[in-house]
């Protein structure tokens, strides 16, 4: 589904991102761990579009999309969340989600502002959409309220659904569970699996080793910029060159 | 409006407007000749600084060089109309449109550019075309001396204030209508969410730039014909009115009734032109005034006006223990 071929990142004269190549497979929940400072965020940011690779190719689906805009990729059907909350804090939880739907939209300045029947019958839908996938992580409750006043683990989860109300083929999580209590986690763990049977592929960033070794079907080891190690949650787990990554020293 | 809100919260909403339209159609039977003329200022003073809105209030990026689009609107639909002899109200189109294309190009480049970089720019450009103004290519501007255009008429007969009362306020109705439908709408949610936060709207595949673009140029257009409405009530303009003063003025009417909202930029001009008008006789003063005023709104009311009274009216209800919580009400009244 997605394939990244030999991805390199530098800033200046530090190599975020160190010819990294993975493949991600549809349909199973991909893990990419790796200390603080690994890179991998920056690897997220440049899957999405927000970095340009300095070299390497990115393939999603069979077309490369490395440079592309983040709103072209978005369009393409990879959405994602972020590791420090993004949300439209003074819009409602529910027009979050409509924004979210934005690019499957069809109306346009023009049927917006003459607020033609077809824009009119497209927003009505919309509305009951969005309502829908607010349902989907039970949030539904909170549709007028303003963002801002939801809870930290109610705002991750309304990152979530606002990617997956683009109709995604792959969302990127960036550390989902950060901020969420044991009960939160438990939801998150059951909401990643109907995630999954909506066709919808998972790959996430995540320091609950728990939570990863418990939901990944595969796991990518960044440390350093550089692909460490990668295989199932138990290859992963006893590999030696991980332990000494994450522990340190001999 | 949202789709999904009942036919009855729906008629709740509607009711102050229409009430609020009535008693201003009444205004022409108990006010004579002065107050009308003043009437239509705010009437088309409304349509301006509700297109600042579009792109302040909701947008997120700011103009210092409002006054310029005002000037394009103005010239354009004299220049239009005394040279190719269009009827009045087709030259208004068209220079607003002119203005749009000005904005949108104006955009392009400044959609990089964010606070106060993006303030810096827009006085730039007000001063650009302020200076072209003064400084015309063959004199076409009337340089310092200002231009003459013909009044507003209607089948020969020039209209009355009275004529432009009602002429003005159908285009104030029109106007409020379309941004009304635009901010409730696909794009409008994009204008906020670039406002809140234009990364994420990027990464929700809102294109950042063309939306800015959009933004910018649709408020050109709402300043234009502002202007073209104020050259054909006046029938004369002079260049001072298009200086940096008066962006300052558009700025100081938006932020004091409130960004965002549909009533704040009503609110805003009302009260400011009145004010203004009542301090007639220290003219020298204004910009004081209007320093007093932004402070007051950026001490005291981060809501403007408009949102002090919504704050207001949201304490006064959940006190008297009717109704629902006070975030339902604080977000009805933005709707509305």
């Amino acid at each position: 589904m997605l394939k990244t071929d030999k991805v390199t990142i530098k800033f200046g004269g530090l190599t975020a991102v160190n010819e990294v190549s993975v493949h991600i497979k549809p349909n199973q929940i991909t893990g990419l761990i790796g200390p603080n400072g690994a890179g991998k965020t920056t690897f997220f940011n440049c899957i999405s579009g927000v970095y340009t690779p300095n070299s390497g190719k990115v393939m999603f689906q069979g077309k490369e999309i490395q440079g592309s805009k983040p709103y072209q990729i978005n369009k393409l059907g990879i959405t994602r969340t972020y590791q420090n909350i993004n949300l439209f804090r003074k819009m409602t939880v529910q027009e979050n989600v409509l924004v979210g739907m934005h690019s499957r939209l069809k109306s346009n300045y023009l049927t917006d502002m003459f607020h033609i029947p077809s824009q009119q019958r497209e927003e009505k839908e919309a509305y009951a959409k969005a309502y829908e996938w607010l349902k989907f992580v039970g949030l539904e409750p909170y549709a007028k309220d303003q963002t801002g006043s939801l809870s930290y683990g109610k705002q991750r989860l309304l990152e979530i659904v606002r990617g997956l109300a683009s109709d995604p083929k792959l969302i990127l999580l960036d550390e989902p569970a950060a901020g969420m209590n044991s009960q939160e986690k438990l939801e998150l763990d059951e909401l990643l699996q109907r995630i999954l049977k909506l066709g919808v592929t998972i790959l996430m960033v995540e320091h609950d080793m728990k939570l990863v070794m418990n939901v990944c079907h595969e796991i990518y080891v960044l440390a350093e910029g550089k692909l460490l190690a990668h295989g199932t949650p138990e290859e992963v787990q006893n590999n030696p060159d991980v332990i000494t990554a994450y522990l340190g020293g001999e | 409006m949202n789709p999904d809100m009942s036919k009855q919260e729906k008629r709740k909403k509607l009711l102050p407007v229409l009430v609020l339209l009535v008693l201003t159609l009444l205004l022409p039977v108990f006010l004579n000749e002065y107050p009308l003329m003043l009437c239509c200022t705010i009437f088309y003073y409304i349509i301006a600084v509700s297109g600042l809105d579009i792109l302040f209030g909701y947008s997120g990026q700011i103009s210092l060089g409002h006054a310029a689009f005002y000037a394009i609107g103005a010239y354009g639909s004299a220049l239009l109309h005394n040279h190719l002899h269009l009827p009045i109200f087709v030259t208004m189109i068209i220079a607003a449109c002119i203005a749009t294309g000005v904005g949108a190009l104006l955009a392009v480049p400044a959609s990089k550019l964010v606070f106060h970089f993006l303030s810096l720019s827009t006085i730039a450009f007000g001063e650009i075309v302020y200076q072209l103004l003064v400084h015309s290519p063959g004199n076409i501007t009337g340089d310092f001396k200002g231009i003459n255009s013909t009044q507003m008429a209607f089948c020969g007969q020039p209209f009355s204030y009275r004529n432009y009362f009602f002429f003005a306020l159908l285009m104030v109705i029109i106007f409020l209508l379309a941004k009304f439908f635009l901010v409730n709408s696909k794009t409008g949610r994009a204008f906020t969410a670039i406002r809140e936060n234009s990364h994420a709207a990027n990464g929700m595949g809102i294109n950042v730039r063309r939306y800015k673009v959009m933004a910018f140029a649709t408020s050109a257009f709402y300043m234009a014909f502002a202007g073209a409405m104020y050259m054909h009530l006046v029938g004369y303009v002079h260049p001072d009115t298009f200086q940096k003063k008066q962006s300052v003025l558009f700025l100081t009417m938006l932020l004091f009734g409130g960004t965002g909202t549909m009533f704040g930029p009503i609110i805003g001009v009302i009260s400011v032109e009145l004010l203004i008008e009542s301090l007639r006789s220290l003219q020298e003063f204004q910009g004081f005034v209007y320093g007093i005023l932004l402070l007051i709104v950026i001490v005291a009311l981060p809501g403007g006006l408009y949102g002090g009274l919504r704050d207001i009216y949201a304490y006064c209800k959940r006190k008297l223990g009717k109704g629902d919580s006070g975030s339902e009400v604080s977000k009805n009244a933005e709707n509305g």
